[in-house]
């Protein structure tokens, strides 16, 4: 019992602060990959273009596999090189920024590809439906098609908060700050309370956003309004 | 008013969906498109609506061209129902059958006293259905619901792809006859596709038949099954010619001098018939009630009755008239009423 307020009296204010970082990295590159993501998704679902849409696909396929570590450090790289061609210090190529950009990079491929796929999946008689009833390309969009996408989007957002949070603890090692830091101080001078104390918030972070998100998905879509697989 | 001018349908590539169809539908009518999948019965239809376009010819609605309309304005103003996925899955029955009212933009008010109307109409009970989602009906609910959203705005015109196809055969004919005593309060300009000859001569006004994009006959349900314009007309009623007669044949077609004056029956039985019921109907009645004649009523004015011998003279005269002995099996029985 000593032990753990002692624990807490020397890392609390360090714990909420790193928690603090973590959560504020999380949300902004989960909202900045959602603005990205779901109207490209959009777009994507409604291309017509084949070709381009396989590019596109490609392109963000091309990201996944890279381990999250290797894509961070390769943000440094790429920011450092923009640098270099401008011939000045245009971005910080340590701290918040590169980290941001990776989370983002990273957190894009599975809400792109769930929205895309949610659109997609959406019975085409449904929308021949909505078209002889004399709804417009936007009407059909608005009140078919992403509704009935929105389990889709919004499994896609939550893996990809998931594996964000995740992701976060590493980009300590750029200096952004987070979970990470503890996790790290903790690893390199062999300190079991501190490791636990960076690694524990971030499951427990990565919880609590994944029932959130369930929550709020079974808010938005109740199970009987999903559409129904063909009989 | 519906027209067809040689409209045609050819997909790149050469497929031909339809053929140079002419035909009218005139105000108030149900023409029925009848023909196997392929026969390009759907893609007429989906052509009032211009979900397709026609290649070449024209249609009219009203003596306007529907190419000059705008699409979605001309949309709006047609019914369109169609089999089993039609609803949309994530609105309830209420939002469903207010999407068009919705985007025509009437009145709050307006909309929900429409949905009501409709569903008593269509015999859902408002209250315990508006905000059910599809996946919580029946079959033969979401039917109703569907044929209740064709209506919501009141289109002149509406269009029926098999809105009874999934269902079960009993369900099936309910709806069937529901829909019959429902238009003929509603009188609308319906065009029905379907694949089932006996829903065909049930429903229609007017049957037209396809094959292979092309008009084999249109005609009444009567001529249609008595006189058939071809082989491939022959060949699609089949074996079921002898009961498509019975359907076809009502209390008035079979001849005044068949029924006889009688005398009024005090008080008025449950039990009658009127000039319009078919003789399917007819030997059903007298099978179920086990009576030898049955009171013919117009509305509430007995017109004499129908004497079971005199009826089975009727039927040995049409089997003797429609010659092929090999018709006369009454192993066809069992069929009546399924599907083609």
């Amino acid at each position: 019992m000593t032990i753990a307020t002692g624990f807490f009296t020397e890392y609390g204010a360090e714990i909420l602060q790193s928690t603090r970082e973590h959560m504020v990295l999380t949300l902004i590159a989960m909202l900045v990959a959602c603005v990205i993501a779901i109207p490209l998704g959009i777009m994507l679902a409604r291309c017509r273009l084949k070709l381009l849409v396989n590019i596109v696909m490609g392109m963000v396929n091309i990201i996944q596999p890279i381990p999250s570590l290797a894509l961070i450090a390769l943000t440094v790289v790429v920011f450092h090189t923009i640098n270099e061609l401008v011939g000045s210090r245009v971005i910080a190529t340590l701290g918040t920024a590169p980290a941001i950009v990776a989370l983002v990079a990273y957190a894009v491929l599975p809400i792109l590809r769930n929205t895309y796929t949610g659109i997609r999946q959406v019975d085409s008689a449904v929308v021949e439906v909505a078209t002889g009833m004399g709804m417009t390309r936007r009407q059909i969009l608005f009140s078919v098609q992403l509704p009935l996408a929105l389990p889709f989007i919004m499994a896609g957002v939550r893996i990809s908060t998931v594996w964000t949070i995740g992701v976060a603890t590493l980009v300590s090692l750029v200096g952004a700050g987070g979970l990470g830091d503890l996790i790290f101080r903790g690893l390199s001078n062999y300190r079991v309370n501190l490791i636990l104390a960076g690694a524990v918030p971030a499951a427990v972070l990565a919880l609590i956003f994944d029932w959130l998100l369930g929550r709020i998905e079974r808010w938005l879509v109740p199970s009987d309004a999903r559409q129904t697989q063909a009989p | 008013m519906i027209v067809f001018e040689q409209a045609c349908k050819t997909y790149p590539g050469g497929a031909e969906a339809v053929r140079d169809l002419t035909l009218e539908i005139s105000e108030g009518q149900t023409l029925v498109l009848l023909g196997t999948s392929g026969s390009g019965k759907t893609t007429t239809m989906k052509m009032v609506n211009r979900l397709i376009e026609p290649t070449a010819g024209r249609i009219l609605i009203d003596g306007q061209d529907i190419m000059a309309q705008d699409p979605i304005d001309l949309r709006r103003r047609i019914g369109y129902a169609i089999q089993h996925i039609g609803l949309f899955p994530h609105m309830t029955v209420a939002e469903n059958i207010a999407v068009v009212p919705k985007l025509l933009q009437w009145p709050r008010k307006r909309i929900e006293d429409r949905i009501d109307q409709l569903l008593n109409m269509v015999g859902l009970e408002p209250t315990a259905f508006a905000n059910r989602y599809p996946s919580q009906l029946s079959g033969g609910q979401k039917q109703r619901v569907g044929v209740a959203r064709a209506l919501a705005a009141d289109p002149p015109i509406v269009l029926m792809d098999e809105p009874f196809g999934a269902l079960d055969p009993i369900t099936r004919e309910q709806l069937q006859n529901e829909f019959l005593e429902l238009e003929s309060v509603i009188r609308k300009t319906i065009i029905f596709v379907t694949h089932d000859v006996f829903e065909a001569v049930k429903m229609g006004d007017r049957v037209a038949l396809l094959d292979a994009g092309r008009l084999q006959q249109l005609a009444t349900p009567r001529e249609l099954v008595e006189n058939p314009a071809n082989e491939f007309v022959d060949q699609f009623l089949g074996q079921h010619r002898f009961q498509l007669s019975l359907l076809t044949q009502t209390v008035r077609s079979i001849g005044t001098e068949t029924v006889r004056p009688g005398s009024e029956p005090s008080p008025r039985p449950g039990v009658c018939l009127t000039f319009r019921t078919s003789l399917v109907e007819v030997l059903d009645l007298f099978k179920k009630t086990g009576q030898a004649t049955l009171p013919i009523y117009e509305r509430t004015t007995y017109v004499g009755e129908l004497v079971k011998k005199d009826l089975l003279q009727v039927i040995t005269k049409l089997l003797g008239e429609d010659g092929e002995p090999r018709e006369t099996h009454d192993d066809n029985q069992n069929e009546t009423g399924g599907a083609m």
